[in-house]
């Protein structure tokens, strides 16, 4: 994949963006970019920058400064709703569902399917959603109990389906294997590989190694909100990148090593 | 007591009850054993006028229990309510001595509430000040205001057009009798218990069948995740409250018709009618969960324990304990529920 090739369109670039709270930087003058079929992994302690940096690019915070351009249009993102607008769909480590309301109300949320009257039209929003959950989690039933009283994975399952539902582009998946069980973290894998086919680039964030090493096609580590280091996956081991999340720099010997794999 | 409840769980249970229809069936047979128990105790109690009246006093606290269970499911509350009903009151009285018809100054009088309201959720939402502080403050401001309008006097003599809201009454049959007096067929159904009756179906479809009650709900669920949802929670929340500050102002409406007098004093504690009402009907203070139709069955329960208690001869004094009761088992109960 040359995708750095200058004639493709990055589908987001983010440049020079900058957060503070008060007189803390979280995020200091980073930039990413993110192209058609790419699965970019963000890595970081935490505290990094890099929860910061995606909530800032799904709308959820207004960065100080910097710019965003989707598609090469400069975008100015106030809020979860322009975010979507964009075909930017994020799937929160927090799930974010409202607890005491059913599967398809928490997955139209926001976005609810309505009557020629105006009136909210339950029906096809649970014929979609079992569509939908179905096609991720074939044993879904239940879809009309609240979802506080669903198991972790079907929580999870919902807060994907809400993402891949509507048209997206840019998914922002924060650490979307945390609560998953081996099987469950297997669809998630097969769905992310699935969705890079279609041409959605994604921006994985995760803690887990081997899941980066096996899904993304490139790393951004982040280093006390600094953007320490972008690499294609092929030229860097797990070694390398740990040392980026914690020492904020490459091992001194480095230099890039094209497909020698991880131990 | 406890074996009781234990035994009503596991049939609940048994019957595959949602926990939500659990609590209402619970409510329900409260108000059949409540009407129950004050028909053997009084036989006045269960007669057409007697139940006429109970509709009638319960429509002031059903009214403002709707708009408080709106903004209960956000999440928040209201303690303006009994306040912004004697603002608006107030407003309305002295438009109509002012020369104003009648219709038009009561909805003046509606949309006054309807900005206290507005204001509430201006304060809570833009200023960041949580709900309680926010409607306590609003609370002593509507109070005031209303006050300093009338210098606390009450006003009278506001026509016979004003007292009709309060005082008519739907399918009323009358007939002349021969001596020439008049006798009461029917009493007809009174006004107020009609437009409790459009506001709670109104209500109830706008949380149910509208994505607005959707929000609603869905902001007093997880705030933050409705937020992320790209639900506007701001004006989800500015709407509720002003819901609840129009509710108010109509039921101001409906009580300073039935009097036929504007009492700038009215209203007093009127709140805490309304959020036992919402409360005993299942609405959580924590958020997410209520209904209208639960509303209506905890202010019924309220109205009942009072009129019953008041033809049984009770004083006012216990009737409040009785109340102060209910309140908290309403509450004991639905932990219950939610723990099983």
């Amino acid at each position: 994949m040359a995708l750095d090739a200058p004639q493709i369109q990055p589908l987001v670039e983010m440049k020079a963006i900058e957060k503070h709270f008060g007189g803390v930087e979280a995020v200091k003058s980073v930039s990413v970019d993110l192209y058609p079929g790419e699965v970019v992994g963000v890595l970081g302690h935490n505290g990094a920058g890099k929860s910061c940096l995606m909530r800032i690019l799904s709308g959820a915070m207004m960065p100080n400064g910097g710019e965003i351009h989707v598609a090469g249009q400069k975008s100015d993102i106030t809020s979860p709703h322009d975010a979507r607008d964009l075909g930017i769909e994020t799937i929160y480590q927090t799930l974010a569902l409202a607890d005491h309301l059913d599967a398809p109300a928490n997955l139209f949320l926001g976005r609810e399917l309505k009557t020629r009257f105006g009136n909210l039209d339950d029906r096809r929003m649970l014929r979609e959603a079992q569509e939908v959950l179905r096609r991720l989690n074939p044993n879904f039933k239940n879809l009309g109990d609240p979802v506080s009283s669903l198991s972790g994975g079907q929580r999870q399952v919902i807060a994907i389906a809400r993402a891949i539902y509507f048209d997206v582009k840019i998914l922002i998946m924060d650490e979307p294997t945390a609560a998953l069980g081996p099987s469950e973290t297997a669809m998630v894998a097969d769905l992310i590989r699935q969705l890079q086919s279609e041409g959605i680039g994604i921006f994985l964030v995760s803690h887990d190694m081997h899941d980066v090493f096996d899904l993304c096609d490139r790393v951004v580590v982040m280093n006390k909100g600094r953007n320490v280091g972008a690499f294609k996956i092929e030229d860097v081991t797990k070694d390398d990148v740990l040392s980026l999340i914690i020492k904020g720099e490459l091992p001194d010997d480095w230099a890039p090593r094209n497909l020698e794999t991880a131990r | 007591m406890g074996d009781l409840i234990a035994k009503a769980r596991a049939q609940g249970r048994a019957l595959s009850l949602s926990p939500e229809a659990f609590h209402k069936l619970s409510a329900l047979v409260t108000l059949l054993i409540l009407i129950f128990v004050f028909a053997l105790s009084s036989p006045a109690f269960l007669s057409i006028n007697n139940g006429l009246t109970v509709l009638l006093q319960t429509s002031v606290i059903g009214l403002l229990g709707i708009g408080m269970t709106m903004v209960i499911i956000t999440g928040g509350i209201d303690l303006s309510v009994g306040s912004v009903l004697a603002l608006s009151g107030t407003v309305t009285g002295l438009l109509v001595q002012a020369g104003v018809p009648v219709l038009p100054a009561m909805l003046a009088g509606i949309a006054v509430g309807a900005l206290c309201g507005l204001v509430n959720g201006f304060v809570i939402t833009k200023m960041r000040i949580t709900p309680f502080v926010a409607t306590l403050g609003m609370m002593l401001i509507a109070r005031g205001i209303a006050l300093q309008l009338t210098g606390a006097a009450p006003i009278s003599r506001l026509g016979e057009a004003f007292g009709i809201l309060g005082n008519g009454a739907l399918f009323r049959i009358v007939e002349m009798r021969e001596n020439g007096f008049p006798r009461v067929v029917f009493p007809g159904i009174p006004y107020p218990a009609i437009l409790l009756l459009i506001v709670a179906i109104a209500a109830a479809y706008l949380l149910r069948r509208r994505q607005i009650g959707r929000h609603i709900y869905a902001t007093g669920s997880n705030e933050e995740a409705a937020r992320l949802s790209g639900v506007v929670v701001d004006r989800t929340k500015m709407i509720a409250y002003a819901l609840s500050g129009a509710l108010a102002g109509l039921s101001g409406m409906v009580l300073m018709s039935r009097l036929v007098t504007v009492q700038p004093n009215e209203g007093v504690m009127y709140e805490l009618d309304a959020i036992a009402a919402a409360v005993i009907g299942g609405a959580s203070l924590m958020g997410g969960v209520g209904n209208i139709s639960g509303t209506m069955i905890g202010a019924f329960i309220i109205g009942i324990l009072r009129n019953g208690l008041n033809m049984a001869g009770v004083s006012s004094f216990i009737q409040q304990i009785v109340i102060g009761v209910v309140v908290i088992l309403a509450v004991y109960v639905d932990q219950l529920r939610s723990r099983r």
